[in-house]
């Protein structure tokens, strides 16, 4: 039988954590950071986690981003954001996504969202492993509900 | 006919370029009329804004013909190669460069949104307005049949690269698709102009990260062509992080396809095993997903090892997912005459391969480039051509690629050839077999700066084969016939 954690060791009850539902859009990359967001998926569903990628931005509230944003790509973007429900959230995970990484702009890229958009999770790295993205979501959602990490 | 083809462009002008003949207008006229009673394959079709060049591979050697495109036209291969629709139209779109008598002329690339007209060229003029939505034309059997318009793409919450499908169904099952490109679309070649060899080497191990060995390895490959240096074996070392990253890749198609079959056993295995060589690699080269591993962007040598337990474990792994794969309702009886990609449909698109062997068409040049210890085995039986057969290819491979990295040197250490110095000028083509088929990059490089640049691998073939492929299949069949086909949007539009 399992068994439910619902206090610390020391006693105090858990933090109740909402879940976290996130839409990922590669915007123009060479999609590996999306790779390793796909073994980080794996994860978070072996784990049944509370951290879900879902497939439609209607049913998100983190909106995850990696890649250059090339210009095609902008106005999906948009549109995804627009479709997301109540309080919604940029994340960028990617050298790509901050500042378009080795795809600086041209004609076809806009070189990331970081300078375009504020992003709650910014995640540096080329690319960033699944561990370091897990790891910045959970720091992002224990500043959220704590304050900032000492 | 092959011969009587490439004997030919061989009457052309040979230029620096091992394998590469300027043919005149009326030779180039006459080559294409040979095409079309010979099956020559045809590997690719650029630009350099000078000329207009075809890639051809005779039996294991690229054989190039070019023609110049001093009056923005040439005589189209789309006629007599299916295949060469796409790259002409995305000449149109990068050079506006014409291609006389071709197939389809709509853009391929520009959707309307770039800030300018034929980026490539030396003064692109500024681009109209770009359109407020998306028009796409319906044919006369869909318009009769009625019935649901579906998008597919380009986001879906997945993890892949952006395109769209329009697919038509007029029933349950797929009627037409159209694709829709240049989501993706990156600059590649403008980028490279004028970038030093490490600069390019860098872009180049980020064109597509499901192969980023492969396009690293021609690149490089050409380079020493570039330098004068002649294309030879493939050395243990070369061969070890190609492996490596054919299994990666392929085990990550495995888990996709397992999780979209809902086949969690073998999901998690696959995934297991993915995670323990991405764990390998960033542990030996620096990097999980094997970027920069190969000079100049990488360190200049460096010794290779994998643990003797993780190839113990990859070996049991690859036998006990063939067991669960072959198992009563299992994958295979679950993926049988799905998205079916016959020899034929691969002959008629140029589709090279692991898809195309799947089909039944031969084509594998790891076998010409490398010569193993206990050399290669013996190729796959398939002629089927559906997702079953496709995925147990893959999965045959990865087994082949584990016995290989078994019987190699245990260090291997890794080193390119570089040409001569660094302000060196050349022109030259390297051609590797990728996890999903051969890789070819083609550059020509002045005082060390790279001056033009090209590269192809199958994706952009089978986005053309898109439509001949899902038809007939059910709207929920489409990622997971998308995912055996394996196919990078990343690599198709640059």
């Amino acid at each position: 039988m399992a068994y439910l954690n619902l206090f610390w060791p020391e006693g105090a009850v858990l933090p109740r954590m909402l879940p976290l539902d996130i839409f990922h859009i590669e915007t123009g990359g060479c999609t590996g950071c999306a790779l390793e967001l796909r073994s980080l998926s794996r994860a978070l569903v072996e784990g049944r986690s509370d951290i879900r990628f879902v497939s439609t931005p209607r049913q998100a509230s983190l909106l995850l981003l990696t890649g250059s944003l090339t210009v095609e790509m902008a106005p999906v973007v948009e549109l995804a954001w627009q479709a997301m429900p109540g309080t919604r959230l940029l994340a960028a995970m990617g050298d790509c996504a901050l500042d378009g990484g080795v795809f600086t702009p041209n004609y076809a890229v806009m070189g990331g969202i970081g300078g375009r958009a504020r992003a709650s999770v910014v995640l540096p790295g080329c690319p960033p492993s699944p561990a370091e993205m897990l790891d910045a979501l959970i720091r992002w959602r224990m500043q959220g509900e704590d304050g900032p990490p000492a | 006919m092959v011969t009587q083809v490439a004997d030919l462009i061989r009457r052309g002008v040979p230029t620096e370029c091992a394998g590469r003949f300027v043919l005149d207008a009326e030779e180039w006229h006459a080559m294409v009329a040979a095409l079309s009673r010979s099956d020559l394959p045809l590997l690719g079709l650029w630009s350099d804004g000078m000329q207009a060049h075809a890639l051809f591979m005779e039996g294991t050697r690229p054989l190039m013909a070019s023609i110049a495109v001093t009056d923005g036209r040439y005589l189209a291969l789309s006629p007599v190669r299916a295949g060469a629709s796409a790259p002409e139209r995305i000449m149109h779109d990068l050079w506006g460069i014409e291609a006389m008598g071709a197939t389809g002329s709509a853009p391929w690339l520009d959707q309307g949104r770039w800030p300018v007209t034929w980026p490539l060229r030396d003064r692109p003029p500024p681009a109209p307005a770009p359109p407020d939505g998306v028009e796409f034309t319906d044919d006369a059997t869909m318009v009769r049949a009625g019935g649901t318009v579906l998008g597919h793409g380009p986001a879906e919450g997945d993890f892949n690269a952006p395109f769209h499908l329009r697919l038509g169904l007029p029933g349950e099952r797929i009627m037409q698709v159209q694709p829709r490109m240049g989501y993706a679309h990156r600059g590649l070649c403008a980028r490279m102009r004028g970038a030093t060899v490490a600069q390019a080497a860098r872009l180049v191990a980020r064109i597509d990260a499901t192969a980023t060995v492969a396009h690293q390895q021609a690149f490089a490959g050409a380079l020493a062509a570039a330098g004068g240096k002649q294309a030879g074996e493939m050395r243990d070392a070369d061969l070890f992080v190609g492996e490596l990253g054919r299994i990666a890749t392929h085990l990550d198609t495995l888990a996709v396809a397992a999780e979209l079959l809902a086949d969690g056993r073998c999901a998690m295995l696959a995934a297991t095993l993915l995670e323990r060589v991405r764990q390998a690699c960033g542990d030996m080269c620096g990097s999980r997903l094997l970027f920069d591993v190969l000079p100049p962007a990488g360190a200049g040598e460096r010794a290779l090892s994998i643990p003797p337990e993780l190839l113990a474990e990859l070996r049991n792994g690859c036998r006990v997912l063939q067991r669960l794969f072959w198992r009563p309702r299992g994958m295979a009886m679950q993926a049988r005459g799905r998205g079916i990609l016959s020899a034929d449909i691969a002959r008629y698109w140029g589709i090279a391969g692991c898809v195309g062997r799947a089909g039944g068409a031969e084509s594998d040049l790891r076998p010409y480039v490398s010569r193993p210890p206990r050399g290669w085995p013996e190729g796959y039986p398939t002629m089927a051509g559906d997702v079953a057969v496709r995925l147990a290819l893959r999965l045959h491979e990865v087994e082949t690629a584990v016995e290989m990295l078994s019987t190699l040197d245990p260090m291997p250490r890794l080193t390119v050839p570089m040409p001569g110095d660094d302000h060196g000028s050349g022109e030259g083509i390297g051609c590797v077999e990728g996890p999903a088929g051969p890789v070819w990059h083609w550059l020509r490089v002045e005082n060390g700066r790279v001056a033009a640049w090209c590269c192809g691998d199958p994706s952009l073939s089978l986005f053309q084969a898109l439509p001949q492929v899902l038809s007939g299949a059910v709207y929920e069949d489409v990622p997971l016939i998308l995912a055996s086909l394996g196919l990078s949007a990343a690599s198709a539009d640059l």
